[in-house]
Formats: C-alpha cells, sequence, structure tokens
C-alpha cells in the first residue's frame, strides 16, 4: 500500500479551457516527486468540457451538476476527497512556478506557528494586453508593500494544513457564490481561532487570465461591493490591509476632499473656469496616487504608467461607487445568502449530491 | 465493452448524465493503459479502496486491442472497456475515458510502463 500523500491540490474550474491546461501544466511541473502529492480538479458546472480537459492531467475529477455554486463551494468539495496533510488550492487561471509548492509545503515545515501560506501575484501577466498588466501589477502592489502574516488565504494560490482548514469549518460556501473575497472571510475565521496565514513575499504566481476593460470593471465593483456588504470595511482593511480594494481606496477619502474644495472655490469665483479647476483635481488625485504611478513607471516605463493612470482613475470611481453600494445593500437587504430555495433545502436538511451550500462564515 | 475508435467516433460522445437527484455521488475509476502499459491488481484494489464500501464504476482504457482480453475480464469483473487506437496518448486516452465515465467523482489510475524485457506479459501483472 502507497504511504499517504503529504500534498493535495485542489483545483476549482468553471469553463476556463483556455487557462486550464496552462495552470495544470505548470502544477505537474513542480518541483516535487509526483507521487508525493495528488492533484483534483473540481468542475463547477462547466458547459465547455472543462472536465474533460482536466482529466488528461488530474489524479480525480469532480464533476459538479446543476446550477454553478462558486468556487468556495467547489474548493469544499475537492477538500473532502483530499487525503494530503495540506492541501493548496490554486486557481484555474494561476500559474505557480516549480518552486512554488514545495516551498510552500518547506515553509508550513519549518513554521509550525503558521497553519496557511498565501503566494503573491507576479508583477507580469500572461496576457500581454493593457488591462491584464494592469491589474496585474495593482495586485502585486498591494501584496508586497505589506508581506507578512495576515487573514488573507489567498484566492489564486494557497497551502493549509487539512487539520486547521476543516476545524476552522472550510469555505463559506453560502455567502461567497461569485466574488474572490472567500479567502479573506477563511482567514478572520482563522485567526480568530489563533492560527496565522503567512503572506510570502517570494511566492509568487503568473495570472493567466485575459482582462479587459469591461471584465476588469465587474471584477472591481464585485470586490468592492462585497468587501462592505459581507465583510466590513473597516474590520477587512485592518485584517487585510493587501487586498486590492484597499489599494483602490486609499486615496478616496482626500480625492473626494479636494473635489469638494475646489468646487466650493468655485461659487467664490468671478468665473468658474471648469478646465483648471479640473486639471487641479486630476492633479491632485495623481498626486495622491503618486507611489502606485511611480510604481507602475518602475515597472512598465513612463508611456505605460501614463497609459493605465485614467485606467487607475475609472477603476478608483468604480471601487467608491462598489463600496457605497455595498453598504446600502447591507443595510437595504442584508448579507448575501443563496437563493431561497437552497436555503430551504438547508434548512430541511435535504441529503442530495451536490450538497446544498453551507453556512459556516460569522 | 466499448470499443472506441477516434475522438470523432459517435461512441465518443459524452455520456448522457441523467438529471435525477441522487443522495450520494457516483464514483468512477479509470483505469489508463497505452501501449506497453501496465497496471497491478495492487493498485487497483488500492483505488478501489479509496472509495470506501461505495459502488465504483471502473472503465479500463486501452490503447490498442490487448491480447488478453479475457483475463483482463476476469481480473476486474463488470469493467467496462475502452479500446483506442493503438498509439493513443496517455492524455487522449484519459480524455476519451472522461467523456465515457458517468460519474460524479472520477478517479483516473495510470498504468506503469512495461519493461522491454516483459513486453509480452499481461496488462494486469500480479505484484
Amino acid at each position: 500500500m502507497s504511504p499517504p500523500r503529504s500534498l493535495s491540490v485542489i483545483v476549482p474550474v468553471r469553463d476556463d479551457s483556455a487557462t486550464l491546461a496552462r495552470a495544470l501544466t505548470a502544477i505537474l511541473a513542480s518541483e516535487l516527486p509526483r507521487d508525493d502529492y495528488e492533484l483534483i480538479v473540481v468542475d463547477d458546472a462547466s458547459t465547455n468540457g472543462s472536465a474533460e480537459l482536466a482529466a488528461r492531467y488530474a489524479d480525480t475529477v469532480v464533476r459538479l451538476t446543476g446550477r454553478r455554486s462558486g468556487p468556495a463551494y467547489a474548493r469544499n468539495r475537492g477538500a473532502e476527497l483530499a487525503q494530503g496533510e495540506v492541501l493548496a488550492f490554486v486557481d484555474a487561471d494561476a500559474m505557480v512556478r516549480p518552486e512554488t509548492l514545495p516551498r510552500m509545503l518547506r515553509m508550513l515545515s519549518d513554521h509550525p506557528e503558521f497553519d496557511a501560506v498565501s503566494a503573491s501575484h507576479d508583477q507580469a501577466a500572461a496576457a500581454r494586453n493593457l488591462a491584464s498588466q494592469y491589474w496585474s501589477l495593482v495586485l502585486h502592489f498591494g501584496e508586497q508593500r505589506q508581506p507578512g502574516t495576515s487573514g488573507d488565504v489567498a484566492s489564486p494560490c494557497a497551502a493549509i494544513r487539512r487539520n486547521a482548514f476543516l476545524s476552522a469549518g472550510m469555505y463559506d460556501e453560502w455567502r461567497f457564490e461569485t466574488a474572490p473575497l472567500e479567502g479573506i472571510e477563511l482567514g478572520k475565521r482563522l485567526e480568530d481561532a489563533g492560527r496565522y496565514v503567512l503572506s510570502s513575499r517570494d511566492l509568487e504566481i503568473v495570472g493567466l487570465r485575459k482582462w479587459n476593460l469591461r471584465s476588469l470593471c465587474r471584477e472591481v465593483w464585485d470586490r468592492s461591493a462585497l468587501v462592505t456588504r459581507s465583510l466590513g470595511y473597516q474590520r477587512t482593511q485592518a485584517g487585510v490591509p493587501t487586498e486590492v480594494v484597499f489599494t483602490l481606496s486609499r486615496t478616496l477619502a482626500p480625492a473626494f476632499a479636494l473635489l469638494c474644495v475646489v468646487a466650493l472655490s468655485a461659487a467664490f469665483l468671478p468665473r468658474p473656469n471648469v478646465p483648471v479647476k479640473t486639471a487641479i483635481v486630476l492633479l491632485g488625485v495623481i498626486a495622491l496616487n503618486l507611489p502606485v504611478h511611480l510604481f507602475f513607471a518602475k515597472a512598465r516605463g513612463i508611456p505605460f504608467a501614463i497609459a493605465v493612470a485614467p485606467l487607475h482613475l475609472l477603476m478608483q470611481a468604480i471601487t467608491g461607487l462598489g463600496l457605497c453600494a455595498g453598504w446600502i445593500m447591507r443595510d437595504a437587504v442584508g448579507d448575501r445568502a443563496p437563493d431561497a430555495a437552497t436555503q430551504a433545502y438547508a434548512e430541511v436538511g435535504v441529503e442530495i449530491w451536490p450538497p446544498v451550500p453551507r453556512a459556516t462564515g460569522g | 465493452m466499448v470499443p472506441v475508435g477516434t475522438e470523432d467516433s459517435p461512441s465518443s460522445e459524452l455520456v448522457k448524465r441523467p438529471a435525477v437527484p441522487r443522495r450520494t455521488p457516483r464514483v468512477s475509476l479509470i483505469v489508463v493503459l497505452p501501449d506497453n502499459h501496465v497496471v497491478s491488481p495492487d493498485r487497483m484494489a488500492e483505488g478501489l479502496r479509496a472509495h470506501g464500501n461505495q459502488q465504483v464504476d471502473v472503465l479500463v482504457a486501452c490503447a490498442g486491442q490487448p491480447t488478453n482480453l479475457a483475463a483482463l475480464h476476469q481480473s476486474v469483473g463488470d469493467a467496462q472497456f475502452l479500446l483506442a487506437p493503438a498509439g493513443t496518448s496517455t492524455q487522449d486516452l484519459r480524455q476519451l475515458a472522461m467523456r465515457q465515465a458517468p460519474g460524479d467523482i472520477v478517479t483516473l489510475l495510470s498504468g506503469t510502463l512495461l519493461p522491454e524485457s516483459c513486453a509480452d506479459a499481461e496488462l494486469f501483472m500480479t505484484s
């Protein structure tokens, strides 16, 4: 009988066949003996043959049918089957480096005080378009500013001790159906239980997803609305200052104050002089964001920094609106929850496959 | 037995998965045997044991026509056999078999390369 494997790599996928093969190939290229880990892919009701593609690489493929339930739910189903002492969650649009998984294992082995290790984003994105490169840099900027312990079991790539994961109640599959903040919520529960997550500056993954303006706007909106609606802005900011929402929202309050001052001054001047005042506000906002713009210039050159300045401004505006919308929704309709049928199934305790989503969060 | 030619053949179409609710997941075990690969009964048993008392649908995907088909049938009981053309790669075999496997949870078990000196040995080696 073969010895138990030390690591189970769990990859949730939903119609990501374009990036899945690269993500799984990268995992299989890890500097780990193949017998030391198992690769589990959980297909969240894909319609494009992702399960068949996953079978080319994986040891186990879980096919979830019916409605789509989200990455948190899919990861939990994979974890239930996993046999490894450490569970590594890698997204289907994330490419690990050959040393990423072995180093995660080593870190957990060398630092028993930590129960999870999170990787960060590389500066470079696989897709060469402006939106993908910008997003990768923004994520990297936030993650690199404050490494160390954090309350974030990072979505794209994180390793966690199996017993810590199970005792924390796994991912909250009740509230986090679509947006990517379930790792923060899990990290908070781990911290509440006296367990810590190490965010490593050196462990990096490359984002494989190709972003465009529309998908980027949606991502930023979803994240920011969810931060205030389901997690609580202040609490999350204290726990996970590296989250991209905070990178984008840090200068919102002073920028808004500047806008108010300039607008107020217009009331006392004989001529409105709109272009000058607009320029003052824009320059002020850029000055407030100077660290991130300098980072863009250093990483990709001044032309790139100039090119993404309007995009960054747009993302900040969407973040501000999303945060407000999340606050309003929390007060008006409450926290996120699945549809009424799912809630009824859960209340009755119906046993069915795939199982009814469970609420484990606070 | 399900003889399968190429990816384009009608028999390699996706298995129709009934929408009838089940209490437990259906489990499949795919044994992938490209040319000159074998799998030991111990590994097979281990793969089956991993699912406890659950009923497991076994699907053996072979590249080429195995010479010991009768012995294979005896070894794995009511397994389903998927015969792909000789030379089909491991990854293609896995993908073909996945299309045929009815399970919600599908475990894939790859055979190991048969040493040249044992080229005529049975696909299922005793350990």
